[in-house]
């Protein structure tokens, strides 16, 4: 094994929100470097194509899947450098104050140990930074005034505007979708050319995508990116209060140890916790920064209720953006539905393709056949649908664990268990009844909903942060109770996850977890 | 030239092959770059699959999505198990099939295979199409009596969505739907 020379900074995991801890480190003079699984995607690897665009996903994850509802691995992984956000939608809607006092305002599930007031400034300083498009005035129809985003919203197509009367009719108030994608020109990235193929990666620099922003950011800073280095371990000294290192495999199998002052695990909420759990000494002898033994609890999803409908004529299904063209927060209220509690957003408008998991075949996977082909050619024109995303209340119960079964690396794999219960139930249920008075309220010819399993997307949770080692993994910055100069960053730290997609709220928080250790920099790397 | 701008210009033809859906498949021992369904018609040998297992899965495509097998569905497959999981285009990575993905192909048509013996003495490419069509409705609705091994649901799903990538995820399958392609990075011709 060979030990390298210590540096400032080593991260785990090269996405959304290691990238944006490293731009911060990078740029504040810290020598830097990314350890990531995956290879090195260029923009120009970002091909258009349902097929070519699962390259950038796992493959042969190290994950064991239980329960009721699997945890999103496949689908919402990511797999090399820019990780997950590399094939992000790049929907960005806020979590709203309600999220981060649950407990104290229902008297169930989990508080934030900051309000939103704590992290707003910090998603206005990301909406300047990666690229934001929408109205923020419109916005705040449901949360505090802000700052505006820096671009104006984007274009709309008929696929996303012939729902609209149908949310009219039901008194939802829809509002053009906050994107992290370029309306104009911004920055030296050019404007978004709507072809839909945002979920496969973007190649143009429009979509914010790690390689563009934070990550670009980091590079040009110098930070040091090294691909296919797996980490298996965060390595601490002999007292266990100070973290040293990470330990990690390269592409030729080959074991190093990368010393450094802090390290940082961003390596998403499912992989987080199982490095904790297999960097376990004698003094955590049940996983690093696990006295509170919640390392791996707390594993949430969102879950969606979509609605489909072939309307006349020709909504070009294709065009667009994959995220979607309008949205609302006229449900997120937690008790907004009778008899379910939970956030509800409300999102349509989103571009459909042919193939790929979210193509127009999969609106009717009960087809097969002449049928199969006569419906494809009529959802080429008519096709569009509409979703409610939900929020999942934490479960201590749904956990990643370690088992016995190890991978190539040696390091053993995870199981996680997810399952939702009958309040999420409610809640899905809810929504399609909802959803099916919006449908109907608009000119669809055909209106129709798939209720076979509830899914999961979205994987939050696992590290969650608190105000002490009784009740969590990490404080509001990333920074683990017990060891400080080890942070873990990403999904996992979130308490709760609302129903807005998570990404923006991860570059929120990882901003502001790297700014305060950057300036407490003395303090905290010894 | 320099090694930088040959890598270059090897992404570049990597890229206009990518875009228009195809694959290097061997001939005559030389890697020539083609579509699954010019594969197909030129008759390329299989590199994993046995003679039997891809009359069984071009029967399987062509049931589930018609046109599948001209576009070279079972090719494709063959071509996808062949290569490093981390390159394959299948849809079975992202919904969390293990590598190597023959394994799993090889127990969806060894699993077809057997129960449709056990229903109608013949495999499952000799059955009349309305046969076949009754056999993927039961598979589809997890009704085949006495099947054994992958999930029923996951086989139709995964070999469904592959037939709809030979058929339609393509550029010349978005041309037969109507549907403007819109890529980033366009073809140097339509094929």
């Amino acid at each position: 094994m060979a030990t390298l020379e210590k540096v400032d900074v080593v991260i785990a995991g090269a996405g959304a929100s290691g990238a944006t801890f490293a731009a911060v480190l990078a740029k504040a003079g810290k020598k830097v470097v990314l350890l990531d699984h995956g290879p090195d995607w260029q923009l120009g690897d970002l091909i258009s194509s349902d097929m070519w665009g699962r390259r950038i996903k796992p493959v042969g994850h190290p994950f064991i899947l239980e329960g009721k509802q699997v945890a999103p691995i496949g689908y919402h992984g990511g797999w090399g450098v820019g990780g997950a956000a590399l094939h992000w939608f790049a929907n960005v809607p806020r979590l709203l104050p309600n999220d981060f006092k649950i407990k104290s305002e229902h008297g169930r599930s989990l508080d934030w140990p900051i309000s939103y007031d704590d992290l707003a400034p910090w998603y206005d300083r990301v909406a300047e930074e990666i690229g934001i498009s929408g109205d923020a005035r419109a916005e705040e129809l449901w949360r505090p005034a802000g700052r505006a985003y820096p671009m104006p919203p984007m274009k709309t197509f008929r696929n996303g505007e012939v729902w609209l009367k149908g949310f009219a009719a039901n008194n939802i108030r829809m509002v053009p979708a906050a994107v992290a994608m370029n309306s104009v020109d911004y920055k030296g990235r050019p404007a978004c050319i709507y072809d839909g193929w945002c979920h496969v990666g973007c190649p143009t620099g429009a979509l914010a995508n790690p390689q563009v922003t934070y990550l670009g950011e980091a590079r040009a800073a110098g930070a040091e990116v090294r691909a296919w280095s797996t980490v298996t371990r965060v390595l601490t000294d002999a007292t266990g209060r100070k973290a040293t290192g990470l330990e990690y495999v390269d592409r030729d199998g080959q074991k190093h140890v990368q010393p450094a002052s802090v390290v940082i695990c961003a390596t998403w909420a499912a992989q987080n916790p199982r490095l904790l759990l297999n960097s376990a000494t004698d003094k955590h002898p049940n996983g690093l920064a696990n006295a509170s033994g919640l390392v791996g609890k707390y594993i949430m999803t969102h879950f969606t209720a979509g609605t489909n409908a072939m309307f006349d004529g020709d909504l070009e299904g294709a065009k667009g953006t994959i995220g979607g063209q309008f949205m609302s927060y006229e449900r997120y209220g937690k008790t907004a539905h009778k008899g379910a509690f939970g956030s509800t957003l409300l999102v349509c408008g989103g571009a459909a393709k042919a193939s790929g998991l979210t193509g127009m075949h999969n609106a009717r996977p009960d087809l097969f056949g002449p049928a199969l082909a006569d419906f494809m050619k009529r959802a080429a024109k008519g096709f569009t649908r509409f979703n409610a995303a939900c929020e999942e209340q934490p479960k201590i119960e749904n956990r990643v664990e370690l088992v016995s079964q190890k991978d190539e690396f040696g390091m053993p794999l995870a199981r996680i268990v997810h399952n939702y219960d009958d309040n999420e139930a409610a809640l899905w249920n809810a929504n399609f009844e909802e959803g099916m008075k919006i449908a109907h309220a608009t000119d669809a010819k055909d209106v129709w909903q798939l209720k076979g399993a509830m899914n999961a997307i979205h994987l939050m949770g696992g590290t969650i942060m608190g105000t002490d080692a009784a009740n969590s993994v990490v404080n509001s910055f990333g920074q683990t109770h017990e060891v400080p100069n080890l942070y873990v960053a990403g999904p996992g730290i979130f308490p709760t996850c609302g129903a807005s997609n998570p990404t923006y709220t991860i570059f929120a928080l990882s901003l502001r977890g790297a700014e305060n250790l950057a300036s407490s920099w003395s303090t905290i790397a010894g | 030239m320099d090694a930088k701008l040959s890598d270059a210009m090897e992404r570049r033809v990597f890229l206009k092959g990518a875009s228009r859906g195809m694959l290097a498949f061997t001939v005559g021992g030389a890697e020539i770059v083609m579509t699954p369904g010019e594969a197909r018609a030129r008759a390329v040998p299989f590199r994993m699959l046995g003679a039997d297992e891809a009359e069984t899965l071009e029967a399987l495509g062509e049931t589930l999505l018609p046109g599948a097998r001209e576009a070279g569905f079972a090719h494709f497959i063959d071509h996808q198990v062949s290569v490093p999981p981390g390159e394959a285009l299948l849809e079975a990575r992202i919904v969390n099939v293990k590598p190597p993905f023959i394994n799993f192909y090889r127990a969806a048509i060894g699993g077809v295979d057997k129960a449709s013996t056990a229903r109608s003495g013949k495999r499952f490419a000799a059955l009349s199409a309305a046969e076949q069509h009754d056999f993927i409705d039961q598979l589809r609705q997890n009704k085949i009596e006495g099947w054994q091994g992958l999930p029923a649901g996951l086989v139709y799903f995964v070999l469904r969505s592959d037939a709809v990538d030979v058929v339609y995820g393509t550029m010349e399958g978005y041309e037969s739907l109507g549907v403007p392609y819109l890529a980033h990075i366009a073809p140097d011709r339509r094929w």
